[in-house]
C-alpha cells in the first residue's frame, strides 16, 4: 500500500461526514415533511452535502501531506477544520436570509425560528470544536489506519 | 541377494546424506517475546478526557436543546 496516499487519504477523510449526512438527511426530511417543521432549511441543505464532505477529504490529505515532517496530532488538526467551516457555513445562511441579528439585542436567529444568545453561540463554536477533535482522533485516524495512512 | 540390496540401500542412504544438507529444524529467532507483547496489547481505550468531553457536549446540549439544529447543521 505505498501507492496513491493522497488518494487514499481523501478517501479515508470522505467517510465519517458522509456517513453522517445520511442520518442527518434523514433526520432532515423526518422533520421537515413528515413533523411539518416548519424550517425552510432545504434551502441552504446543499451547503453540507457539497461541501462539507469534500472539504474533510482535502483536510486529511493535507495531514497526510503535514505528517511528513513535524506536525499536529490527528485531533487537534482536525479541531481547526470547524474553524474554517463555520464561517463559511454562516455566510451562506446568511445570505439566503436565514441567520439575522436581533430583533433582541445580543441575539441571533437561525432559520426564522431558533434565537441563539451571543453566549450560547461561543459555546456552541467551543462544543463543534470539541466534536471535530474527538472524531478525528478516532474514528478517521481509525480509517487512516486502515488505508495504511497514519 | 538380500546382502546387495542392504549395501545399496546403505550406499544410497550415505550419498543423500552427503549431498542434501541437513534441515534446520531450530527457530532463527525466538518467537516468544514476540507473542507475549502480542498479549500485552490492549484494545485502544478512550482515554478520560475525551469521556469529560462528550459528557460536557451531552450537557450542554441537554441544557440548550433548541441549540441542536443549528450544531448539527454547523457540523
Amino acid at each position: 500500500m505505498n501507492t496513491h496516499p493522497y488518494v487514499r487519504a481523501y478517501m479515508g477523510g470522505i467517510v465519517v461526514p458522509t456517513l453522517f449526512l445520511l442520518v442527518m438527511m434523514t433526520g432532515y426530511f423526518v422533520a421537515r415533511f413528515i413533523l411539518k417543521v416548519p424550517e425552510p432549511i432545504e434551502r441552504v441543505i446543499v451547503f453540507p452535502m457539497a461541501i462539507v464532505p469534500n472539504l474533510w477529504g482535502l483536510w486529511n490529505m493535507l495531514y497526510a501531506r503535514l505528517r511528513q515532517g513535524r506536525h499536529l496530532p490527528i485531533g487537534l488538526h482536525g479541531a481547526i477544520l470547524p474553524l474554517v467551516l463555520a464561517p463559511l457555513g454562516a455566510l451562506v445562511t446568511l445570505r439566503f436570509n436565514l441567520l439575522a441579528v436581533g430583533p433582541a439585542p445580543g441575539e441571533v436567529v437561525y432559520f426564522q425560528q431558533i434565537h441563539l444568545p451571543y453566549g450560547l453561540i461561543v459555546l456552541l463554536i467551543c462544543a463543534g470544536v470539541a466534536v471535530y477533535y474527538l472524531v478525528w482522533k478516532y474514528f478517521v485516524n481509525f480509517f487512516n489506519e486502515v488505508l495504511g495512512i497514519a | 541377494m538380500r546382502d546387495m540390496n542392504g549395501q545399496n540401500e546403505q550406499e544410497v542412504r550415505e550419498i543423500l546424506r552427503s549431498t542434501v544438507p541437513r534441515a534446520r529444524t531450530e527457530l532463527r529467532r525466538d518467537l516468544w517475546p514476540e507473542m507475549l507483547r502480542r498479549l500485552d496489547e490492549r484494545p485502544r481505550r478512550v482515554a478520560w478526557i475525551d469521556w469529560a468531553l462528550v459528557a460536557t457536549i451531552a450537557g450542554l446540549l441537554l441544557l440548550f436543546p433548541k441549540a441542536i439544529p443549528v450544531l448539527m447543521y454547523h457540523l
